[in-house]
């Protein structure tokens, strides 16, 4: 994040959230900001989480085999973004995701 | 017989939890499990629905005809176990109707059947909504729509009676009531005689040290609820 000298009154809020799948993963977050004005508000956050053992078990305790509940639960997780985006890009996103978790798990 | 649990032994990170239980249950009955805390009763559950971490050290567990150890957890759930767990679980972002829809078609999926549409699915739902809801108070709890969509053969129910009041204690009762039928049986995890006021058992097992040491009709809930448990650790 970059704020040039003359944004006056810039606001800025960066959320980075990340969702682990597994125990052999981790998450590194490294929120950069350089801020040239003093009348601008920043502010960043950063959380961790990960999919739960419970989480899991419910899901194939209702019929759903792993791979489809981590696509359920992932996709689920990253909603509130999909749904900002565009529509086309909205379903390539969804489709990408559902590619990526193949074979993510055991 | 639906359910034939035979000298199950189970243990948890090598402590033996479960140390030779039986039970069988039959195609339209309802059993109660109660017990002391510790006592493995939540373990059985595990057990029967195939919840990774519990290892089945000895023993047999027959459902439909066909000893289920080893099968995995969700062709358990779509050969029609169910659970309703002590704490209901939350998957942020997902929707009743996205998750049920995923739920109902994993298990068409298992039939060989195809996927159902949107409309058809949404009839569905509607129409099992209102079987198991308390229509003069449109009141509704999603354990009860979950096990009228998916139909279980086997539904388990894990204390679920814990971390309710008492008004949703009787809507989840009213829903097992709506949905038992001759083909069915219920098998009811609880600590309490209370949910067995809404819920009527026609067999009451006592779980003690792994193992079920006591088995009597309803009225054992009530002598439990008198007496405590302290008399059945001398059994």
């Amino acid at each position: 994040m970059r704020v040039a000298a003359k944004a006056e009154n810039s606001r800025n809020y960066s959320q980075c959230d990340s969702l682990l799948l597994g125990d052999k993963c981790g998450a590194h977050t490294w929120p950069y900001v350089e801020c040239g004005n003093e009348s601008s508000i920043l502010e960043h956050e950063a959380t961790t989480s990960k999919i739960s053992e419970d989480q899991l078990f419910y899901c194939q305790q209702r019929g759903i085999p792993t791979e489809k509940a981590i696509g359920l639960i992932v996709n689920g997780y990253a909603k509130d973004v999909l749904n900002k985006l565009p529509m086309e890009f909205a379903v390539e996103a969804q489709k990408l995701l559902s590619i990526t978790l193949e074979g993510s798990v055991g | 017989m639906l359910l034939n649990i035979k000298n199950l032994h189970v243990s948890i990170g090598g402590k033996e939890i479960l140390k030779g239980l039986n039970l069988g249950v039959n195609e339209g009955e309802i059993h109660a499990i109660m017990g002391p805390n510790g006592t493995g009763k939540s373990t059985l559950a595990a057990a029967i629905t195939g919840r990774e971490g519990y290892e089945i050290t000895e023993g047999e567990i027959w459902y439909k005809g066909k000893n289920i150890v080893g099968m995995s957890p969700e062709d358990r759930a779509n050969e029609g176990i169910f659970l309703s767990f002590q704490y209901p679980v939350e998957i942020p972002g997902v929707s009743i109707q996205n998750f049920m829809r995923t739920a109902v078609n994993s298990k068409r999926e298992y039939q060989g059947l195809p996927p159902m549409s949107t409309v058809d699915f949404m009839k569905m739902m509607k129409e099992k909504q209102a079987m198991v809801e308390i229509t003069e108070k449109l009141q509704n709890r999603f354990v009860n729509v979950q096990m009228a969509m998916l139909e279980p053969s086997l539904a388990i129910l894990d204390e679920t009676d814990s971390g309710l009041d008492i008004d949703a204690l009787r809507i989840v009762a009213h829903g097992v009531n709506q949905l038992h039928n001759a083909e069915n049986a219920f098998v009811v995890i609880t600590h309490y005689q209370r949910l067995l006021d809404y819920i009527v058992p026609d067999f009451v097992h006592v779980m003690y040290d792994g193992r079920i040491v006591k088995t009597g009709g309803k009225n054992l809930a009530l002598e439990l609820e008198e007496k405590g448990y302290e008399w059945i650790k001398e059994l």
